[in-house]
């Protein structure tokens, strides 16, 4: 099996809104891939069409090789899904919540659950209904793991964690791509979680697919140029093409750059200027991934 | 051999490995012949991602750093030649040469001062 997921031309709309506008994506395996955008962009209505629990208006979903929308039993108990709006049974505690779901995977790995439940702290004596919003996301993450999904969608999945139990969760997303080679889509808006983790990155921006890379490409494609003139001269605007921002202050300025394209040599000849290259994280560079066509 | 990875670095965590690993050949701190933890142990006790491990043993390879081996963890090849090291030394300098730039500094006195670290470091 090639690809964990293939999305061509993707389009939904709900009345007059176009939240999704012609995606295509395809995501290979092993991998972790970082779902990212502002609100609004499109990712949990991405997600949903991942799981079929949306239908396209135009083009299709393909999830495991199965269309989204009629993925069968056999093909569900490979996948882990924690929504980002999790309901689950209020009335049941945490230990027979477990026990109802494992029904449905032949997999259910018990020593996991196990483990989860105290690498998380969940106490799996209390009721479903009293759990805090953070109790409720580790079940929810535990439930979607134990049966050694294949692909593994999370949606927003650490936001109520605390750093400790958040490291934990990272900790074993890890070694869900070294044990079960698993292929995990994360949705954050945490940029420092995704970075640790993530090989690949996705930006949806107004619907739009606006970065598709990885995240070693992305972090070399951009940097920052921190620039002294030697002769006391700098333009009041760099007008260089792979300048993508600016600040120009006196005998200073401080450059946004696309490193791949920008020619280091010319541009020192061009302005007497030195050049300090500081590269940029994600968080750093989110601005640019969001706003960027990659054509 | 401890190796530090900063994930949320600009600079790749490939790169920042495969540049300490370099490193810790040509400086003789892992020596011909040494075994390297596997693409497995190294991403579980530097929590990342296995294939960004994978990627810098790849580059190592063919740079001829390491030597992989079927089934067996990567082991550590000569140590690089002279020019190699130098090399290395000039990647390190160049930041340096910029801020002697920017100081307005002529090339004889930085050398006077980069030779007196030297020394001074002999002495000890």
């Amino acid at each position: 099996m090639a690809y964990a997921f293939e999305i061509h031309g993707l389009t939904k709309r709900f009345d007059t809104v176009t939240a999704l506008d012609g995606i295509d994506l395809r995501v290979g395996r092993p991998s972790i891939v970082g779902l990212l955008g502002r609100n609004g962009s499109g990712k949990t209505t991405l997600i949903q069409h991942l799981m079929g629990l949306q239908l396209p208006n135009e083009g299709t979903v393909t999830t495991l090789a199965r269309p989204s929308h009629a993925l069968r039993h056999d093909e569900l108990i490979h996948i882990g899904y924690v929504p980002q709006e999790i309901r689950l049974l209020d009335w049941m505690t945490v230990e027979q919540h477990l026990r109802y779901v494992s029904c449905f995977y032949p997999a259910w790995d018990t020593g996991r659950e196990q483990k989860l439940l105290a690498a998380l702290e969940l106490d799996s004596t209390k009721t479903v209904g009293t759990l805090s919003a953070g109790n409720l996301q580790k079940l929810a993450v535990i439930l979607a793991v134990c049966h050694h999904p294949d692909l593994l969608v999370l949606d927003e999945p650490v936001s109520d964690f605390d750093p400790i139990v958040r490291g934990r969760l990272l900790e074993f997303l890890l070694e869900l791509v070294r044990e079960d080679e698993a292929t995990i889509l994360v949705s954050s808006h945490v940029l420092r979680d995704v970075e640790r983790i993530v090989d690949w990155v996705v930006c949806l921006d107004k619907g739009r697919v606006v970065t598709d890379a990885s995240l070693d490409e992305l972090k070399e494609r951009y940097s920052e140029w921190r620039i002294v003139s030697t002769d006391g001269a700098l333009p009041a605007r760099f007008s260089e093409p792979y300048v993508l921002a600016q600040e120009v202050s006196g005998r200073q300025a401080r450059l946004v750059v696309r490193q791949s394209a920008a020619d280091v040599a010319a541009f020192r000849a061009a302005h007497a200027a030195e050049i300090t290259v500081h590269p940029l994280n994600l968080e750093e560079m989110f601005p640019l991934l969001v706003r960027e066509d990659p054509s | 051999m401890i190796l530090v990875v900063d994930t949320h670095s600009g600079i790749p965590v490939y790169r920042q490995l495969v540049d300490q690993i370099r490193f810790g050949v040509a400086s003789g701190l892992l020596t011909a012949g040494e075994e390297i933890p596997s693409t497995r142990a190294l991403s579980a006790s530097l929590g990342v991602n296995p294939m960004t491990i994978s990627k810098a043993f790849s580059l190592l390879e063919e740079d001829g750093v390491l030597e992989r081996r079927p089934g067996r963890p990567h082991v550590v090849r000569a140590r690089p030649d002279r020019a190699t090291r130098l090399e290395q030394l000039e990647q390190a300098l160049r930041p340096v040469a910029t801020k002697v730039r920017q100081l307005d500094l002529e090339t004889d006195a930085a050398i006077t001062v980069f030779r007196r670290l030297l020394e001074n470091r002999k002495k000890r």
